[in-house]
């Protein structure tokens, strides 16, 4: 054995150079395929392991939440509920234990009202957790920060306002989004204030998760949006025409008649599919003056907005645009027609001389 | 003669199902629990509940299918309560159209439910 | 000096095959790299978001699913079933059935209470025309359906019709035997949303293979490794190319496909370009270099954005002869599509696309195979003249195979730390398995199959799409 060492080791040292670092090269790539092998399977053992022992921990957890909540009938908590408290309040120092612990929480939470509700946000502060959430609020990690504000808002912690609201100009985005949440959540429109002075671009997927939050509660005091229809920042401006959908806020409308002629065609368009939700007659008037100095979408939204908003006298004026090259304004002006002529004889029968495709009256547009 | 009625509680939320477990049972219902539309299924045709508490959203079979199984190909009459998150007034409305008897939007009072169960039962 | 002719001639050759290596393998780990650090910024970004609230919004946009179906009545009613019940609020599904030979439409007419009903359409892209009509359902549970049935015109052509007939603002491109997630779509739609200073036109996601995995009623049940060895070794390769390779095309904003399995467009301006090219068989790419090259041209910034959720899986071949053919298909796709664009190649007017995109796609992809061929022929020429230093060329494939083996446990390890999907016991040592017998078992089909594409590319002209047969998805 030692003899063949001994001669694989000089053939090496006599071998061309190039040999030899083919040879480092092969067993470097020979022990690292077999170190990953290993580490692999270990790596496979760990995940099945993690899922058992999550399982298990959560099964606890749940029995334990169970338990406190109907031990005791009274008032003041019994000696039994304080023992699970102090259980749960020492699990809570372990990262996966607590995320566990907190996850339980939030599934009953989310699912239950009344006094079991509360009885769980109690639980929340009693064992720590918020104290666990504000600590974390400083930490260096921005997702970790991100995640402790989610936290916080889920079990809507008035009292880590302030705390938060230092954080407002985070660089990270992930972090202001939160933040924007918990506002929304917690303090409800009041908590849209940050609007007013809002630089940052708010997405789509950000308007429509503050939406969202909004809807869940009923009886809301809208205020006045006027002031974030004036905003320079446009997606402010987005948002706003969007709330004046929802919530139906016709007093804006001469705000949004004048965002008729704001610089961003996406807003314009917005403002002009407003005008059929919220009813506001006089904006056709205004439309029909410089109409073609729109450009096309924008002729397509007004168009679309006279299906539901012409009158008789608007014959004329839409008559001139049966044949327009565009396809959706010439079904727009089609509907239109139907919709205003039905008594005279100029009832409109659709007789195209289309190449492509020959219409019946009965139209089943697509949804 | 049984006296004791019996619930099958279709519910993919284990703690809420834990919960109202122990509030039924403190109540004197016997509790029968399904994690999926599948095995809530299998509950129903082996034991033949009293009424039948289901969440519409669950993995695999759903509430909806859990209902049209009861009332279609099972042909029985048993009351079903439907669970259904916020925004889901469509599924709420099939829900009805397949033949479900009453609903209770999440989050719901476990008292409430206790009291229309009562009803229900009556 | 005549001696040393062949010498320097050999010297040279050894060079450009032996530094083609040394590329090819730079690369993937340049890229691999970028892709690990771009997933754990992708898994940050996204552990804490809450997709429920996206699905049940009624201001969330709306997305049209369009399905191309070719004589797929083994499973087209069940297909449809699963496409129905996504968890997504606002989106409704065109299945096109284009030309089929089969009684697919009957079965669903008579699945979904179909029936006829007149159909406006804005022809903005020339198609194959209407051949029974369009149909909708009666019934309210099936108001998201939509069925087309038309004159055959091969897969290009019904997508293009997919999109001359959606009224919605985004498209979601799928195979029709696809198996979507319930919140596919609201994982896709998310970067079109979220962008704030470029416009997102397209999302790509990632698709697993489906075979051997327990699907029932469009769900998927149970994901278990399939036995068959070319199966096994195309999840393994899916791995690679998924986990490795597009996260960082994706961060480079290089991507220069997007599966044709699954994809969401923005539909305005797959229109402004035209819609899919009808005249090639890597429509998929095709459409995704014009609108890139688009976009380029009107100067305004872009992305093609990718999920690396695994939102989709789909069959994949699990015979030699499909599996060849698919790959033959792929072949020429990319041929056909580098040379379509040509003028983009190397062009800095393009940006990343001319620069980087472009010329990685030439040379790893395309002319990839061409010049291991082309190795193999000099090591035989150079057996023949008695040239060869058989240690040299030894240690050469020794060292090939185990960097090859090495990147697939690395990728391996990359989806455990990711997605890990393939949990059952015993699927790791497969998996290993499968990492060593790949480069022997399955890459020389690969490379005969990319020989057969661009032997055929040149000389085959006739030959088109091949056929796929289905197996059906609710197997064990």
């Amino acid at each position: 054995m030692l003899e063949f060492l001994q001669n694989s080791i000089d053939t090496f040292n006599n071998s061309h150079p190039i040999i030899q670092s083919c040879i480092y090269w092969t067993l470097i790539l020979i022990v690292s395929i077999i170190t990953l092998i290993f580490y692999l399977k270990n790596l496979r053992y760990k995940l099945r392991i993690k899922g058992r022992i999550e399982a298990t921990y959560q099964k606890k957890y749940e029995s334990d939440l169970i338990e406190y909540l109907y031990a005791g009938d009274d008032i003041n908590i019994n000696e039994q509920q304080k023992q699970i408290i102090k259980y749960l309040k020492k699990c809570a120092e372990n990262g996966l234990k607590r995320k566990i612990i907190i996850n339980t929480f939030l599934r009953l939470k989310d699912d239950i009202s009344g006094e079991t509700a509360d009885a769980i946000q109690n639980l929340y502060y009693q064992t720590g957790l918020l104290d666990s959430a504000t600590t974390r609020l400083k930490s260096k990690k921005w997702n970790t920060v991100a995640r402790a504000i989610r936290e916080l808002t889920q079990f809507e912690i008035k009292e880590a306002h302030d705390d938060i609201i230092q954080l407002i100009n985070h660089p990270k985005k992930e972090v202001r989004n939160e933040i924007q949440k918990y506002l929304v959540k917690l303090f409800r429109f009041d908590g849209l204030e940050f609007l007013d002075v809002l630089e940052s671009e708010l997405s789509e997927w950000d308007q429509i998760q503050l939406l969202e939050i909004l809807n869940k509660f009923n009886n809301l005091h809208i205020p006045d949006i006027g002031n974030w229809l004036r905003s320079t920042n446009q997606s402010v401006v987005s948002f706003a025409l969007k709330l004046a959908k929802i919530y139906k806020q016709f007093d804006a409308k001469d705000d949004i008649i004048t965002l008729f002629n704001h610089p961003n065609t996406e807003i314009r368009v917005e403002a002009i599919n407003l005008v059929t939700q919220l009813g506001i007659f006089e904006a056709v008037e205004i439309l029909k003056k410089d109409l073609f100095d729109r450009n096309l979408d924008e002729q397509i939204a007004f168009f679309k907005m006279m299906e539901e908003m012409s009158m008789p006298d608007d014959l004329a004026f839409i008559e001139e645009h049966v044949q327009h090259e565009n396809f959706y304004i010439r079904i727009s002006v089609m509907k239109i027609m139907n919709l205003i002529t039905v008594d005279s004889n100029n009832t409109f029968t659709i007789n195209n001389a289309d190449q492509n495709y020959i219409i019946d009256k009965n139209l089943t547009i697509a949804s | 003669m049984n006296l004791i009625k019996k619930i099958v509680l279709a519910e993919d939320n284990s703690i809420l199902s834990k919960l109202l477990q122990f509030k039924l049972e403190k109540e004197g219902y016997h509790l029968l629990i399904a994690a999926n539309g599948k095995e809530a299924v299998t509950l129903i045709e082996n034991h033949d509940p009293d009424i039948i508490l289901t969440d519409i959203m669950m993995p695999f079979v759903s509430g909806l299918e859990v209902i049209s199984h009861v009332r279609n190909k099972l042909e029985m009459g048993t009351p079903i309560v439907v669970f259904s998150s916020a925004g889901q007034e469509e599924m709420v409305l099939n829900a009805f159209n397949l033949g479900a008897t009453d609903f209770m939007s999440k989050p719901f009072s476990p008292n409430e439910l206790i009291i229309r169960i009562k009803r229900l039962l009556q | 000096m005549i001696s040393n002719f062949p010498q320097l001639l050999i010297d040279i050759f050894d060079f450009i095959f032996f530094g083609f290596a040394i590329a090819a393998i730079s690369s993937y780990i340049i890229l691999a790299i970028i892709s690990a650090f771009e997933t754990v910024n992708y898994m940050k970004k996204n552990s804490f978001v809450n997709y429920t609230e996206i699905l049940s919004s009624s201001i969330s946009p709306s997305i049209s699913i369009i399905a191309p179906a070719y004589n797929e009545s083994l499973n087209i009613v069940e297909n449809v079933r699963s496409l129905l019940s996504n968890h997504y609020v606002n989106y409704d599904v065109i299945i096109i059935n284009d030309g089929s030979k089969d009684d697919s439409l009957e079965k669903l007419i008579a699945a979904y209470d179909l029936v006829k009903v007149d159909y406006l359409i804005n022809n903005q892209i020339a198609t194959k025309p209407l051949r029974k009509g369009v149909f909708k359902s009666t019934n309210p549970a099936f108001e998201k359906l939509i069925v087309v049935d038309k004159e055959n015109g091969g897969k290009a052509d019904a997508l293009n019709f997919g999109l001359n007939i959606s009224s919605n603002k985004y498209v979601a491109c799928i195979d029709v035997d696809c198996l979507l997630l319930e919140d596919a779509l609201q994982k896709m739609i998310k970067p079109f949303l979220e962008s704030t200073n470029e416009k997102v036109i397209a999302a790509g996601g990632v698709i697993r293979i489906a075979n051997s995995c327990k699907i029932k009623d469009g769900k998927l049940l149970d994901i278990n490794f399939p036995k068959n060895r070319i199966l096994r070794g195309q999840i393994l390769e899916y791995l690679r190319a998924f986990l490795l390779g597009r996260m960082a095309w994706s961060k480079l904003n290089g991507l220069l496909v997007i599966s044709g399995a699954f994809g969401l467009f923005d539909k305005k301006i797959a229109l402004e370009v035209g819609g899919y090219d009808t005249k090639t068989v890597g429509e998929d790419m095709e459409i995704i270099v014009r609108m890139r090259r688009y976009m380029e041209e009107q100067k305004v910034k872009y992305r093609v954005a990718y999920i690396p959720d695994p939102l989709c899986w789909t069959e994949a071949p699990d015979s030699y002869k499909i599996f060849i053919s698919q790959r033959n298909r792929w072949t020429r796709g990319t041929i056909e599509t580098l040379k379509k664009h040509r003028k983009i190649g190397f062009n800095p007017k393009y940006n990343s696309l001319g620069i980087l995109s472009y010329p990685y796609w030439f040379f790893f992809e395309r002319l990839a195979p061409i010049m291991e061929i082309m190795g193999l022929a000099y090591f035989a020429l150079l057996i023949v003249t008695n040239n060869v230093i058989w240690s040299y060329a030894l240690f050469f494939l020794i060292i090939a195979y185990l960097f090859t083996v090495l990147f697939s446990i690395i990728t391996i390890i990359a989806e455990e730390l990711t997605y890990h999907q393939y949990t059952k016991k015993g699927m790791g040592l497969q998996l290993i398995k499968t990492a060593f017998t790949e480069p022997i078992l399955n890459h020389p089909f690969i490379l005969y199959a990319a020989l057969k594409g661009n032997f055929d590319y040149y000389f085959n002209k006739s030959i088109k799409w091949g056929e796929m047969t289905r197996k059906g998805m609710s197997n064990n």
